[in-house]
Formats: C-alpha cells, structure tokens, sequence
C-alpha cells in the first residue's frame, strides 16, 4: 500500500515534467551572434558593413524583393509593390503599391509619397551611402498614394535592381524621417518583419515582431543580434546554446569544426566575395604586359581554394563573380605555369626576378590570403614586399594610388555592370577618374564595351558585350581572379529559415516572418 | 585635505588640455577617414565630400579645434560621427561595467597578492617563494585570451555555471556579480602576479634595513616587527604599482571584455579608432585622462595614509 501510494506520488510529481514536452511551445525568441564590435548606422541608406546589411534586411521593405533565399535578379519578386510595367524603351517604370501596408509603430501606411521620399533620399549623396547607384534617374514622383513613377535618363541593367530589398531600394517612413533627423540612424522606422526596440551599445540589438506585418505577424517575437568580435568566444557562445545562428568564418577547419556541434546545420550560400589581384599599369614594373603576365602565370588558384576549403570557396573564373548576370567563364585566363612566368620576366628585363612593394591590411581573413599569394610568386621569384597596415588606413592609401598591386575582395549586386564598372572602367579609376571609386587597375581597355552593355536594351546584345569586356580585361592582364569565398552561417537544426538559403543579398540569413523553431 | 584635492584637481586641467589637444592632432594626422569608413568601399568622392560638409571635417582644423576645445569644457562631447549616438551616454552605458571589472580585479589582485609576497619574503629561497615565484610568472606570461578561454571551456562549456555571453544587467546585482566573476578572476590573476613580485622584494628591502635589527634586538615580536614595521614601509611601492595598474586596467582591459563579452571603455576606444571616430575617441580620452587623474590622486592619498611622512 505504501509503495503504491509512493508510485503514485512519484506519477503525479512527475507528470507535468512528463508531459511538458508534448505541451511546450516552441521557442519565438532567436539569437544572434555577429563578429563586430557594434552597429553602425541603422538608415538602411548607409547600411554598407554586413552586420548593419544583416540586420536592415530584417527591418525594410523595398518595392520589390529577391526571393527569400536567392540572389537571382531573375527572381525578383513583388514587395511593397504588388506590380509594376515599363515603357516601350524601358525608360519610365510604374510602381502599383500595395494598399494596408503598415509601418512599425504607428507611423501609418505605406504610400507613395515615402517611396518618393526614400528613393530620393537614397539617390542624394548627404543622406545615402548608394547615391551613385542613381546616377540614371531622371524623376522619381507619385502619380497618386498609390502609384509610383520612375523615369530614367538613360536605360540600365536592372532597373528592379535599384528599387529591390538591397542598399538604396529600402523604403523608410517619411514621417519617422522628418520627425527624427538626425536621431533616425539610432532609431529607424521601416515595414519589414521586425522593428527596432532598443541598441545597447557594444552589446546587442533588440528587435520585435511587427505584428502588423503585411504578410502576416512573424512567428519570432523577439531577435537579439549580440555583437561578439572575438571568433572563440562566439564559437564558446553557441555551443554552450547562448546563440540560435551563428556568423560563420569562410573557412574548412572552422566549417568541420561546427559540423561536429549537435543539432547544427551549417548553412554555406552566396554571394561570392571574389577576391582580385589589380596591377597598376601606368606604374613600373606594371606598365610592361610581360610582368602582369608573370604575376598571373605564378598565380595557383587551386592551392588557393585548398588553402581556404574546398565547401566554402571556388576558383575566380573572369574578373567578374561567378553567377553574376553576364558573367562569362571562358576569358583566356592564364593557368599556373612558373615556368612561363620565370620566361616572360626574364624576358622584360627582369632575369633574376623582382621585388614589389605593395600596401596591405592586417585584417586577418585578408592578410592570410596575401600570405600564400606571396609564397607562390615567390616561386616564380618575384618577392611580394608587404607594407601592412591597419584597415582603414589601407583603404585610404590603395586610393591614392600608393600600391602598385593591390588586393581587394568584394561583392556587388549581381549583374556584371556594377562590376566592370567599378573596378575596371576608368572612369572609376582612383585618384585620376572621372568619378574614382575601385579601379586600381587604370586599364581602359573595355571602356567601350561597358558603357554601350550598359545601355543595351537587346538582353543577347548586352551579354556579347559584357563577354567581350571581361576577355579584353582578362587578355590585358589588367588584374587577376584569385578565388571566390562564400558567406557560411551556422544554425539549430530546428531553426527553419522558411524558404531554402542559397543565398542572400543581405550577407545573412533573410529572417521572414515565416521563421521559426521547429 | 578638501584644499590638497582641490588643487590636485585643478592642476589636472592643464593636463588634460594637453592631452585633447593631442588626441585631436593624432587622430587626425593617422591615414583613414571616417568618411570612407561610414560610407563603404563604393563610396564616390562626392558622397565622401558631402559627409565631411555634414560631418564639419571640411572645416579649418583651428576651427574644429576651437570648437571642440569649447564644447569639451563645457561638458559636452558630441555624439558619435559613426553611430551618432551621444558620447557621454555611450560611456555611461559602459563606465559601470569597467569600474566593476577593475574594482573587483584589483581586490582579487591585493588580495591575493600581497599575502603571498610577504609568505614569499619571510621565506627567502624556501620552497614557498619559488613556489610563489613560479606562480607569478605563470600569471605574467599567460595572456588573457588564453587563460580567458580556458576558464569558459572549464566554467561556461562544461560546468556550466557562468554563461559566455558576460553582459549583465546593470540593475540586476546578482546577475552582475555572476557574470563579473571569470573575467575579474581572469585580470586580477594577472595582477596579482605582479603584486607578489613587488611586494615580496619591498618586503626583503625592508626586511635588511637596520631599524628592523634594532627593533628585533629590542625583543619585539617577530609578528609584530613584520607587520608594523616591515609591511608599512614596504606598502609605499606596492600602491605604486596598484594605482597604475589600475589606470592601465580602465583602458586596457579590452581583451578581457572581447573574450568575455563584456562591454567596457577599453572595447569602445578600440573600436573608435578602427571606425576612425574622431568625436568619439576624442570624447574617451578625455574621461579617460580624467579617471587616471582620479585614480592618482587616490594613490597619492594613500601614501598619506600609510606613510605620515608622506605629508598631503
């Protein structure tokens, strides 16, 4: 009898824990873990490092999005905009809104007159890190609160592209704007999935659900992006389940590392940064083909991609990212050959091999790739004479032309204009162009070719000029491709995104409202 | 007393002026524009143009000096060029955190230290002070983000008692004597490394002087020849190396709040110069130079203190 009654205490004593697990809701509030030191700017306008890109993403709202998980500009989908057509010459573009869509707080519905506010403001460069982008608007206007009319001086690849969930296309509320000034960086009103609660500075961010989301309340309640810089800690963090998603370093050892962590799923997507060699050829050595030839020939891309890992990078192809709209792979790129490299050096005067002194940053994941670039060319006798320095001061000197080489890492929106443009025509060339932004290079040589694929309205025409351009840039050794490096994040294995990640404009996982935990 | 405070404090200011005037010169001279860091890698020189307008870096460098000479001695800092968020709010939001993490290491520092440099002392070349020796150059030699990470795979990873993500609420006392306990025991083992050398080699300076022989011949205890007259006088060079290393703790434990997740002035300043916040390091500085202030004229009261020669 005792013993019964004892089993009996022990049943009811324990049934809540028994059934608490067939009872209990799953979680809704998500953690993030980021390696930086503390937000930057929260105007989506200025949004240019990837923690501020993250979490803008989360926040805004543009009139058209990528699809959830993809950076296929083919796949842009509606967004604040339910849809929308163009003009014969592809020149005026007509934006129909959505109606009922909320902003957070109570900052009202989202008309026509904040898509003309935003758009205008991410188009000057005062209030916007992405004003070049607009360099092609001719007007921006509201036809009505719900119409919105583009017109174009002159016609560009991707118009959806300018006014997508990416950079300058996030719509913020006029009203917040105007109301907030200065203060609206710190405290930023938009229509996305999640709205800004508060910042504690060098700690985290705190978002909320905006319940009144137009396409329904998201089933996170709560996202806390924590700003933790140091890799182990944020390793320690998440393994000890203080973190539900995880920035990942694009590295093999760290990928097999968290692997090992249970119920964790590596995520590996795109956009892949491409990593590039820029030789300056108005200088010396560099002025001579022979010597840039050289520098291309001692390049080993697969050592490189073993080096960096084989899930989490690929060889550069062009001296435009793989995937890129008119991205072409077949350019003549020159393979690995000391030999041939040791010949032409030889040959332009330089039989016992040279030194080149060249400018670069300490930032870790960059320094280490210089590294083994250095020790190839070093087998083709050519001494790289690193000059490192802190980050920003790197960034300022390649811009003054003070490297003859140079190292850079980046990328763009998905279509190879902003690319070539960028980077490989000179009117972007540092120092000296017209409108200098990274062409270190000063090669010319495409000119032509981006400018008129720019324009082209004829999508086959556009694609043979851009194939034309990257072989031109490729032949004249103007730079060289080293590799590709992906975006890695690690998650539970119970978060569910809601939609596949193969990749993200935002440099991290989009979170919808349809995310949650499993 | 009130007087020597007052006058230490307005001597300060000459200091500190000093000290602006450098910070603003220095951070300006280095290569790298906040600019650029604000606007990104695709920024065009007439976004960068524009910025620097509404920044107010196009000004005359006089001007801009001026300007901030004011407004610095009148209190107000600016806000960040970077986050635009107020400086002196930013640092309040953190100050507690550091003065926490430097109270409570310097605690553990004396605490430990001091003890185990006099035990070391009296037990000249005996076990104990090899023992204590070898200790401290352990602690001296092993970094903090080794030794951090080691005590959060032991106490975080597989006890499970403290949490990695250190950042406590500062209106929750528990949890922020919980989550101050590993990076204090992190700093203040380094600190008491040092405090034992210094301690134990006063301690034996001391020790020899004649006026202890005396004392002894006078058959006074030997507890009490130590403690009365050997550690007062050997404690003069011991607050020395307290008061700065505590000057040095407030800023400089940025690797200790990186590893633990802890925010804290050191974390900010490093951060300003990466983003080449001009306000915002020239804001830190300032309430940095003035804490070192602070913290020497402690230092200076305490050698009153223990030392009545040392008049104030």
């Amino acid at each position: 009898m005792r013993l019964k009654a004892a089993l009996l205490a022990a049943v009811v004593a324990f049934a809540p824990a028994m059934m608490a697990p067939a009872m209990a809701q799953p979680k809704t509030a998500l953690s993030v873990g980021i390696a930086a030191q503390d937000i930057g700017r929260l105007d989506p306008h200025f949004a240019v490092t990837t923690i501020d890109r993250v979490v803008v993403a989360w926040m805004f709202n543009g009139l058209v999005r990528f699809k959830p998980g993809s950076i296929n500009p083919a796949e842009i989908e509606a967004d604040l905009a339910e849809r929308w057509e163009s003009s014969a010459d592809g020149k005026t573009w007509t934006f129909h809104l959505r109606r009922g869509v909320k902003f957070h707080g109570d900052f009202g519905e989202v008309t026509a007159d904040d898509v003309v506010f935003s758009l205008k403001k991410a188009a000057q460069p005062s209030t916007s890190a992405f004003s070049a982008d607009f360099r092609a608007f001719e007007t921006v206007e509201a036809v009505d609160p719900y119409t919105v009319r583009i017109v174009l001086k002159e016609n560009v690849p991707s118009l959806l592209g300018l006014v997508t969930n990416y950079s300058g296309g996030f719509i913020i509320s006029k009203k917040a704007y105007e109301a907030r000034g200065d203060s609206f960086v710190r405290s930023p009103i938009g229509s996305g999935p999640f709205a800004f609660g508060s910042v504690t500075p060098n700690q985290s961010l705190e978002l909320v659900a905006h319940e009144g989301y137009f396409r329904g309340a998201p089933q996170i309640k709560k996202i806390s992006y924590r700003f933790i810089p140091s890799d182990a800690s944020r390793d320690l963090a998440y393994q000890n389940g203080e973190l539900d998603l995880n920035y990942g370093r694009a590295d093999q050892t760290w990928v097999n590392r968290t692997r090992q962590v249970p119920n964790t799923v590596v995520d590996v997507f795109e956009p892949g940064e491409l990593a590039t060699i820029s030789f300056n050829t108005l200088q010396k050595p560099f002025d001579d083909i022979r010597v840039r030839q050289a520098v291309s020939l001692a390049i080993n891309r697969p050592e490189l991609v073993r080096w960096r890992g084989q899930d989490v990078s690929r060889e550069g192809q062009s001296l435009v990212p793989r995937g890129y709209l008119g991205f072409t792979a077949d350019n003549g790129l020159l393979p690995n050959d000391v030999n041939r490299a040791k010949a032409l050096l030889a040959e332009a005067g330089f039989p016992n091999g040279l030194t080149i002194k060249m400018i670069h940053t300490q930032l870790p994941e960059m320094l280490s790739a210089i590294q083994v670039v250095q020790a190839q060319l070093r087998r083709a006798g050519i001494t790289l004479d690193l000059q490192v320095v802190e980050h920003a001061t790197f960034h300022q000197q390649i811009r003054q032309d003070l490297s003859p080489m140079v190292y850079y890492a980046a990328a763009r929106f998905p279509v190879a204009d902003i690319y070539l443009t960028q980077f490989w025509h000179s009117r972007s060339a540092v120092k000296v162009g017209a409108a200098p932004v990274t062409n270190f290079s000063h090669c010319n040589v495409a000119d032509a070719e981006i400018d008129a694929a720019r324009v082209e309205t004829d999508k086959e025409k556009q694609l043979a000029l851009w194939a034309t351009a990257q072989r031109k840039l490729i032949e004249n050794a103007c730079g060289v491709p080293l590799i590709e490096t992906l975006l890695v994040f690690a998650r539970r294995s119970n978060l569910d995104y809601g939609y596949e990640l193969k990749g993200s404009m935002s440099l991290g996982p989009l979170i919808t409202e349809q995310t949650r935990f499993r | 007393m009130i007087g020597f405070i007052l006058r230490r404090l307005i001597a300060a200011i000459p200091t500190l002026i000093a000290v602006l005037t450098v910070v603003f010169l220095i951070v300006r001279v280095i290569p790298g524009d906040p600019a650029l860091v604000i606007l990104g890698d695709q920024a065009t020189p007439e976004a960068i143009a524009a910025l620097h307008t509404r920044l107010g870096l196009d000004r005359p460098l006089w001007e801009q000096y001026f300007a901030f000479l004011g407004r610095s001695l009148s209190g107000d800092f600016g806000t960040s060029l970077v986050t635009n968020r107020a400086i002196v709010s930013e640092v309040a939001a953190v100050l507690p955190h550091t003065l926490d993490l430097t109270g409570a290491s310097m605690v553990i520092g004396v605490v430990i230290g001091v003890p185990l440099g006099i035990w070391a002392a009296l037990h000249r070349n005996r076990a104990i002070d090899i023992a204590a020796r070898l200790l401290s150059l352990v602690g001296l030699s092993f970094p903090v983000f080794v030794s951090g990470v080691f005590l959060l795979l032991a106490f975080a990873l597989h006890w499970k008692v403290f949490p990695v993500i250190g950042n406590a609420r500062l209106d929750d006392f528990p949890d922020r004597i919980h989550k101050l306990i590993l990076p204090a025991i992190t700093l203040g083992l380094v600190m008491s490394a040092y405090v034992t050398r210094v301690t134990r080699s006063a301690m034996l300076g001391v020790l020899a002087e004649d006026f202890i022989r005396t004392a002894r011949a006078k058959g006074i205890p030997w507890r009490r020849v130590v403690w009365k007259h050997g550690l007062r006088n050997a404690l003069i060079p011991v607050v020395t190396v307290v008061g700065l290393y505590v000057g040095i703790l407030i800023g400089n434990s940025v690797l200790t709040e990186i590893v633990f997740n802890r925010p804290g002035l050191g974390k900010i300043i490093v951060g300003a110069l990466n983003q080449r916040d001009y306000t915002m390091l020239q804001g830190l500085m300032v309430i940095y130079c003035f804490l070192i202030v602070v913290v020497n004229l402690i230092t200076d009261l305490t050698y009153g203190l223990i030392d009545p020669r040392v008049k104030a």
